[in-house]
């Protein structure tokens, strides 16, 4: 039985959401800015070392001067993990509200961009916040009794897409589709590249989509998926991914994507359902974790894809 | 380089080079290209007289007291879905520089930019925003805040060294990214060869990946 002693407090949750938000928008995370300097080390073509050096001076001075990376700041969002133990002051609701608060808070203190409006009548309520925003999506991990929550500011309108695929299309329908989506969205730069691909693959078209963009914001760059098959397809799509061509900003370069990540469900056995998603270059995520005692920490690893979180079978 | 441009410095822009600049410049997107360009509101100042340059953003700003704003990070917006706008705002407003994302199409450069001595940048990056929020010197002024909200207003910015931006279409007929498209797509049809089109294909497939989609 929980204690009241030990249920984590709205204020450390209120400061933990907000202070996740504010180092979303602004630092890069260390995993981003060491892939760029490869990217440029890399690079062959002038113009693209030209603009990945300029986006490596960008992240210095957002931090220096505590200003949003990039002009479009993004929707934000929240992907929370949730200790099996976990108890909080006023429950989920109460969390909730925190969260969304602390978007409208960060929006005005740090003059992000108010992005949210009203899909058809375009209102805008001028704080991110407003009908299915900020989204908050959950997983559970056990034996915790801390809460976890990621921010995450993806940019963006370009670049996502799905298609049900066939078990005859096979592993080069997957090559195939992920080239049309990147010869559609890195010319010219639409996406922003570099990206972090994200290829959901299997389960439902909702999973499929859903875990595309899971996959491309809540990974680490340079990690594989425990699976060997699967790890091997992200190997071959990343290499096939930056002989594209299409570099940083559609100016021509040799890296197009900084990570392929492909996450995988089970799925129809007639069909193969995909999706991919990108995370741009303004590479904007951030964990707290919140303890039960209310002690906050911070780090860039949002740890999402735990062995809990891919289980299969019954236990 | 200092807006209001001359066309003289207009001329001196070929595509592929990067320039900085300073002075005034008013933001339009879809809102304010919508309730000025489509609905014939009339600005309420004459924007022609005081500036010539124009981005296609909104920027990451806010009303820090009352009247009083403040921009943190800026960037411009893919421009090509604007094209449609673009005759009334070159012609009727005197625009001759436009700043978006990506550029638009060498279509709208020979038809509507070229006719009106006008160019097109592009911000790089993408997605410089902090460099350049920092060089936005003050807010002169934000209209329409009510009408089309605070991101899709007509925010009037004084830069100071704003930049770098590239030239995209210049006015001697020259497109950055059409030259750089050529040379991509040269390796594109390579890398799908061997792979056969999905089994169950879709309305309106476009099976051609070296083509432009707008
Ligand atoms: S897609 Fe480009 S413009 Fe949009 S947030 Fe990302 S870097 Fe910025």
């Amino acid at each position: 039985m929980v204690t009241s002693a030990h249920r984590i407090g709205l204020d450390a949750v209120s400061r933990a959401a907000y202070e996740a938000n504010r180092l979303a928008a602004v630092v890069l995370p260390g995993e981003a800015t060491n892939a760029f300097r490869d990217a440029l080390e890399r690079e062959s073509k002038p113009m693209a070392q030209y603009v990945l050096g300029q986006i490596l001076e960008n992240a210095d001075l957002a931090v220096a001067e505590n200003r949003p990376m990039c002009g479009d700041t993004g929707l934000p969002r929240f992907y929370v993990k949730v200790g099996n133990e976990a108890a909080i002051e006023g429950g989920f609701v109460g969390f909730e509200r925190e969260c969304r608060r602390a978007v409208a808070d960060i929006t005005q203190d740090l003059q992000m961009r108010a992005n949210r409006v009203h899909p058809l009548t375009r209102q805008n309520p001028g704080n991110n916040v407003g009908v299915f925003a900020p989204s908050i999506d959950y997983s559970f991990e056990p034996d915790a009794d801390w809460v976890e929550l990621t921010a995450v500011h993806k940019g963006g309108l370009f670049g996502s897409d799905y298609r049900m695929l066939f078990p005859a299309d096979g592993i080069d329908g997957i090559k195939r589709f992920l080239l049309d989506t990147l010869s559609s969205s890195a010319r010219r730069g639409l996406s922003c590249p570099p990206v972090v691909v994200g290829v959901g693959l299997g389960g439902t078209k909702d999973q499929a989509v859903r875990f595309s963009k899971e996959a491309a914001c809540l990974r680490v760059i340079g990690d594989s998926h425990p699976d060997p098959d699967v790890a091997k397809l992200e190997d071959e799509l990343m290499e096939l991914a930056n002989r594209t061509g299409f570099g940083v900003m559609g100016v021509g370069g040799d890296t197009t994507a900084l990570d392929v990540n492909v996450e995988i469900a089970y799925t129809h056995t007639g069909g193969i359902p995909v999706a991919v998603s990108q995370f741009c270059l303004a590479y904007r995520r951030a964990t707290a974790r919140i303890h039960a005692d209310g002690a906050i920490e911070y780090r860039e690893d949002p740890r999402w894809f735990t062995p809990y979180y891919r289980r299969e079978g019954i236990e | 380089m200092t807006a209001p441009l001359s066309d003289g410095a207009i001329a001196s822009l070929h595509a592929g080079d990067i320039v900085y600049l300073s002075g005034p410049i008013f933001t339009a997107r879809d809102g304010v290209y919508r309730h000025m360009l489509v609905e014939g509101n009339e600005p309420p100042l004459d924007l022609a007289a005081l500036t010539n340059v124009t981005i296609q953003s909104s920027p990451a700003g806010a009303e820090v007291s009352p009247g009083e704003y403040r921009i943190s990070s800026l960037q411009a917006t893919a421009g090509f879905r604007y094209a449609r706008y673009m005759p009334a705002l070159l012609e009727r407003f005197g625009v001759k520089m436009v700043i978006g994302k990506a550029g638009m199409s060498e279509e709208v450069y020979r038809d509507v930019f070229m006719p009106n001595g006008a160019v097109c940048l592009s911000t790089m990056g993408y997605g410089l925003g902090a460099i350049y929020g920092k060089s936005v010197k003050r807010v002169i002024d934000v209209h329409w805040p009510e009408e089309l909200g605070i991101s899709e207003a007509l925010w009037l910015i004084e830069m100071d060294r704003f930049g770098p931006l590239l030239v995209e279409g210049d006015i001697h007929g020259d497109s950055y990214f059409s030259r750089a498209n050529e040379e991509i797509n040269d390796g594109l049809a390579e890398l799908y060869e061997g792979l056969s089109s999905p089994v169950f294909r879709r309305l309106g497939e476009e099976e051609r990946p070296e083509i432009e989609l707008f």
